[in-house]
């Protein structure tokens, strides 16, 4: 909402500076957004002036050659605007005159010099219109600084979804009035009434009074379609709307002046002058002013004659009946409408206006008749209307006054600033509330003081005591709060402890040389398809994977088949071919682009678009992750399921480094290491990696993670908490990577299930420990994993540590074996053990071995 | 006898000066060890050599010459000692010049991770918070109308919705949170006062993505509500806040405002912290920073919780981690947060 200083000083008395006064607004919630300064940049070199002669200038079909009498002199000025004509008088930018980043020059042109610019409104600052040069009064005298003439403050509002009422310049001065101690200038519409009444000339029938709540209609006879004269035309430019004719332009200045929004009609053209307001049929169409048909819906509230919708009440009008040059009768609406009605009804129809935007925050039935008396004041003065006489006024119920009991002591109550009972009274008084003192034993409040206050109609969002106090707290200011740190109780705990859990993973994958990335959480179906190295139903699943209870249900492990099937949603064909949008996910109906459709499945899209950008610049490696959540979609109409995880991807070496170690593109092992040091750090002792078959990774390079935890049953067992591995080659072509690439996903919720509920000390035993090590050849398949376990269920309690510290292959070993030494730390907790009983183990250990693997003591 | 007692007695002086003179020269503990043999060995060494010549002497010549004798060891012995711990020096002197490195050489790298500033800004948003009292929950991202908006006081076609423009998975029904408010809601319904929470966590709003805009960030919701609670509370809490957030100095501003589930509401700036208040660029000459809304807990939420609005009084806030952050590191662009430059992010 733009507000031209000089306008509103017609209201109110204004002694502070704008800079003042919008501070003072501001300050008591009347947000000013921006102060322009209209003219501010027009200086000595904007001058009025005036077209004596005008000629096209030949060979272009829009410019013409026109010489302008600068008061002080003639002048040659080019000018392509349509609507000049000669003998206006318009606004002269000389050369070095400089409007926002125009400068103006002396140009050639065509065989012409133009020494000067003609500007548009829009050009001087004066709102957006730029259809033509703006044109001054016909009295304006030339020569003159239009500073002088026209520069004006306007300020600009935001005004708030509940104060309808402060969408007009006089809603804005009752606020300066009030926060001003000042009088509100209310202006006095006075007219001679004349000729046949206006009950006699129109017929006005609401059927849906609950939409409509009133109508007022107005006739004015004789008037004449001109232009609108110039203080008028410019109010209406500052405030950034755009002059059209003399009616129209008095509704608009009406509707920004008082804040009703009214409709012309050219009463001629209704139709059995009878005005119908009604509810749209379903299907029923209407071509509005803007030249859109648009199909309605049975709530859209629209005004009709008897043959058909004339316009969509509140929001917009139509050809049939509207104000053209030929009109010399007006029927004048001015009327209240439903708030919630019209904004669904433009909201619906894509089409916010002026008026719909005032009718849905809520306007005050009662300013319908001062709204139609000030635009028939106006078209009398104006347009030499003749103003019928008597409104006709559909007003079934009309709207009550609210009352409130209100305890001054609320104040302090709801905001801690004391005040008396005289400051609230003066501070709703000043805002045009009713304030009457109700005798104390009235009421059972202790004995205090009460006070009965009368909201004003146009207050529609004073309800409660709540709303009172905030009324006072804006005229005393918020300035006078006191600041005092609060005391009162603590709460119990009341913490999930998730808040925490994130940050200690992230701390430890920062120490751990990670750095952490937030990436949107909307994503698109094909950008996670993209981390699959072959896309059909059966790989699409692992997308939606997610640790179960129920043990593995649901999760791709070791390629078994039976895995793949779950009540996921994705038919588990691989051979169908498969498209994007079956893949299951929490899709946005309104997305701000395709690439952003949906919630995702999987943080490792962000994480690898994220290596993609990076390593476009990045000669050193990547080390990221990501904490946030997966949105896994239940059934329709439910909220997702949120799950909590972290993603972390590894792509080329660690750092630039003089040290061949550092400078060594990571591998599997680095990820591996990763994510031990994180269990490490969590005190999760149990879990295990196993080999397994996944659509992102290389087949023989990827692992699921399986922790340990206590089932339903109270049983152990181990759940499967997310997998890691090397991107598939394909894949890590696809997003352009330099580098063999790691990921892995971890569900924190399933990790976090693992991570033992309390830490107890065991004591160090003081005895002995004894050390062997031991050498052992298996065959090359043979998981290290299941000859450790082995090591580990053979060697007992006394077995305290199994380390294993050389992997070799190649001579002497045997082709297609491995030789695998471990060293081995016997101790017990009670007594020194013997060297005897130490090879006893160790024997039983190496026979294990050769057992269970067929493996071969190395020498 | 005197002439021959004479004559051992320089012999000795002879051995001493000459032994002496060679253990000069000597510069490896190889050659120390044969000249310790050659003089002071115990079977053959030349000292030894005199000391069998003892018994042929007479009975008064013995001890001279025994005094002697041992005169000339000791001191041949100290001098050895003294020349070894001299070479043993000097060699460990060599070896450790030999080690010498060259310590200008960047250090093996151990990777250090960075927070991103996002993060960052929340933790210790936290903390300030968590010093008074508060407890860190947070809550569903992918919400209900009901939660967002409708408990809120925000009905169904409230020009208020236009505050906040909304993505939606089932219109009208379920949606992305466009603010962290609902769990006012959800917190107030699950326990009782007093409570003091903070919500850190992700909102999203149907905007066009500028230097100053994302449909994706992050807010901090906090929530106050027990039988003592006042506006002035409120103040206290977020002057301490703004105090330790962005300096001791920092003085905050109420001022009016409007949310639909606040009453009275306010919105809170801090004076400029580039400028202090004297008007620059980043407060576009006003001397104070927008930081975030606030209010006293709506009467209409408290009893849409259950809450009689008679007894218990609660206050609100919410601020943009964006906006905290970009002020807090002067930083003008907010697509830096989701754009994950390792440049921007290795700088928190």
């Amino acid at each position: 909402m733009r507000v031209p200083l000089s306008w509103l000083k017609e209201y109110v008395e204004i002694t502070q500076s704008p800079e003042e006064l919008a501070h003072t607004l501001t300050m008591a919630g009347l947000e000013v957004e921006a102060l322009d300064y209209v003219g501010a940049d027009w200086g000595d070199r904007v001058i009025t002036a005036q077209i004596t002669h005008l000629e096209k200038v030949p060979g272009s079909d829009h410019l013409s050659y026109t010489r302008i009498n600068t008061g002080s002199g003639e002048i040659g000025v080019i000018c392509g605007a349509p609507n000049i004509k000669e003998g206006d008088k318009v606004p002269l930018a000389l050369p070095g005159a400089r409007l926002g980043d125009l400068t103006i020059g002396v140009a050639r042109k065509m065989g012409y010099v133009s020494e000067g610019m003609l500007c548009s409104p829009r050009e001087l600052g004066l709102g957006g219109d730029h259809s033509g040069i703006f044109i001054l009064d016909p009295e304006t005298p030339l020569g003159v600084k239009l500073a002088d003439l026209l520069s004006d403050v306007v300020l600009e509002f935001a005004i708030k979804a509940h104060r309808g009422d402060l969408s007009s310049v006089i809603g804005i001065a009752r606020e300066v009035a009030a926060l001003t101690h000042k009088p509100l200038r209310l202006p006095e519409p006075r007219f001679r009434e004349q000729g046949q009444p206006a009950a006699e000339l129109v017929k006005v029938t609401v059927e849906d009074t609950e939409l409509c709540p009133r109508y007022s209609a107005r006739v004015i006879g004789g008037v004449n379609i001109g232009p609108s004269p110039g203080w008028m035309a410019r109010r209406l430019l500052m405030a950034g709307m755009r002059p059209i004719n003399l009616i129209v332009d008095i509704t608009n200045y009406v509707m920004l002046e008082v804040g009703q929004p009214l409709h012309a009609f050219d009463y001629d053209l209704v139709r059995e002058q009878h005005i119908i307001v009604r509810r749209a049929r379903d299907g029923e169409e209407i071509t509005t002013l803007d030249g859109v048909q648009r199909r309605l819906r049975g709530d859209m509230l629209l005004i009709t004659d008897p043959q058909g919708p004339t316009a969509i009440a509140g929001v917009m009008g139509s050809a049939v009946s509207e104000v053209n040059e030929g009109t010399t009768r007006i029927l004048l609406e001015s009327a209240n409408f439903k708030p919630v009605s019209i904004r669904r009804t433009a909201v619906a129809l894509g089409l916010r206006t002026e008026s719909s935007s005032r009718f849905e925050k809520g306007l005050d039935p009662e300013l319908t008749v001062f709204g139609a008396n000030r635009a028939a004041q106006l078209m009398a003065e104006l347009a030499g209307g003749q103003v019928h006489p008597g409104i006709v006024d559909v007003y079934p119920r009309p709207v009550e006054q609210r009352t409130i009991l209100f305890s001054p002591s609320e104040v302090e109550w709801l905001t801690g600033l004391k005040v008396t009972s005289r400051q609230v009274h003066d501070a709703l008084s000043a805002l045009e509330f009713k304030v009457e003192e109700v005798s104390a034993a009235a009421d059972a409040a202790g004995g205090e003081q009460l006070l009965r206050v009368a909201v004003p109609t146009f207050r529609g969002d004073i309800e409660e005591g709540a709303d009172l106090v905030e009324e006072v707290l804006r005229m005393i200011g918020y300035d006078q709060l006191p600041a005092i740190v609060p005391e009162g109780p603590l709460p119990e705990s009341q913490s999930d402890h998730w808040f925490e859990r994130e940050y200690e993973v992230r701390e430890i994958l920062i120490g751990l040389g990670l750095h952490e990335i937030l990436t949107y959480a909307m994503t698109s179906r094909q950008r996670m398809l993209n981390l699959l190295a072959e896309v059909n139903a059966r790989t699409a699943q692992v997308l939606l994977q997610k640790p179960a209870d129920d043990g593995q249900a649901g999760w791709i492990t070791a390629g078994t088949e039976a895995s793949a099937s779950s009540g996921n949603g994705v038919a588990a064909d691989s051979k169908e071919p498969f498209e994007a949008r079956s893949l299951p996910a929490v899709t946005i109906t309104n997305p701000l682009s395709n690439e952003l459709e949906c919630m995702r499945l999987t943080l490792l899209s962000g994480l690898m678009e994220t290596l993609q950008e990076n390593s476009k610049r990045n000669r050193a490696g990547l080390r990221l992750f990501e904490i946030g959540r997966r949105y896994l979609p239940r059934g329709a109409g439910e909220l997702p399921e949120e799950r909590r995880c972290v993603g972390i991807a590894l792509c080329g070496p660690a750092a630039i480094s003089w040290v061949p170690e550092l400078a060594r593109p990571a591998d599997f092992y680095d990820l591996k290491g990763v994510v031990e040091a994180l269990l490490e750090r969590l005190h999760i002792k149990r879990y295990r990696f196993t080999p397994v078959q996944h659509p992102i990774f290389h087949p023989g390079r990827s692992a699921v993670l399986e922790v340990e935890r206590s089932g339903p049953d109270g049983g152990e067992r181990f759940t499967p908490v997310g997998f890691l591995g090397e991107v598939h080659p394909l894949v890590q072509q696809r997003y352009d990577l330099p580098h063999r690439t790691y990921l892995c996903e971890l569900d924190l919720e399933t990790l976090y299930a693992a991570v033992p509920d309390r830490l107890s000390y065991a004591p160090i035993s003081r005895h002995q420990e004894l050390t062997r090590d031991l050498a052992v050849i298996v065959d090359q398949q043979v998981p290290a994993r299941a000859v450790q376990e082995a090591i580990e269920r053979h060697g007992g309690e006394l077995l305290r540590t199994v380390a294993l510290f050389d992997v070799y292959t190649g001579a002497p070993i045997p082709p297609g074996k491995k030789s695998l030494t471990y060293t081995l730390l016997y101790q017990a907790q009670d007594r020194t053990l013997t060297d005897a009983e130490a090879n006893t183990l160790q024997e039983g250990i190496v026979a294990a071995l050769r057992e269970e693997f067929g493996a071969v003591l190395r020498s | 006898m005197i002439e021959q007692l004479d004559a051992l007695l320089a012999q000795l002086d002879a051995l001493q000066e000459r032994a002496l003179r060679e253990l000069e020269a000597i510069n490896s503990s190889a050659e120390l060890e044969d000249w310790d043999v050659r003089y002071l060995g115990r079977h053959r060494g030349e000292l030894k050599n005199f000391s069998t010549l003892i018994p042929k002497l007479g009975k008064a010549e013995r001890p001279v010459i025994g005094q002697k004798i041992n005169a000339v060891k000791e001191r041949l012995e100290s001098a050895l000692e003294a020349r070894r711990q001299e070479l043993r020096d000097r060699e460990l002197r060599e070896a450790l010049e030999r080690e010498r490195l060259d310590v200008t050489l960047p250090g093996r790298a151990v990777p250090a991770g960075h927070m991103h500033p996002i993060s960052r800004t929340i933790l210790e948003v936290a903390r300030i918070f968590t010093r008074m009292g508060f407890q860190v929950v947070q809550g569903p991202e992918v919400e209900t109308d009901y939660y967002n908006f409708q408990a809120l006081n925000i009905p169904a076609d409230h020009p208020a919705r236009d505050m906040q423009d909304t993505f939606w998975v089932v219109p009208g029904q379920i949606l992305l949170r466009t603010q962290t408010s609902p769990m006012q809601i959800r917190v107030m319904q699950a326990t009782r006062p007093p409570i003091r929470v903070i919500v850190p966590g992700k909102v999203f709003r149907h905007e066009a993505i500028d230097a100053s805009h994302e449909a994706m960030f992050h807010q901090i919701e906090g929530l106050l509500v027990d039988e003592q609670c006042t506006m002035a509370n409120l103040k206290g809490s977020l002057a301490r806040f703004a105090r330790e957030m962005f300096g001791e100095d920092r003085r905050v501003r109420f001022r009016g405002s409007y949310f639909p589930f606040t009453e009275p509401s306010a919105e809170v700036d801090i004076d400029c912290i580039l400028c202090k208040g004297s008007g620059c660029r980043l407060c576009k000459y006003t001397g104070w920073l927008e930081v975030l809304g606030s209010g006293m807990v709506h009467p209409r939420v408290l009893r849409e919780v259950g809450y009689d609005p008679r007894k218990y009084r609660g206050y609100a806030f919410g601020m943009g981690v964006e906006r905290i952050a970009m002020l807090k590191y002067a930083i003008g662009e907010i697509r830096l947060f989701s754009g994950n430059d390792l440049r921007f992010l290795r700088q928190f």
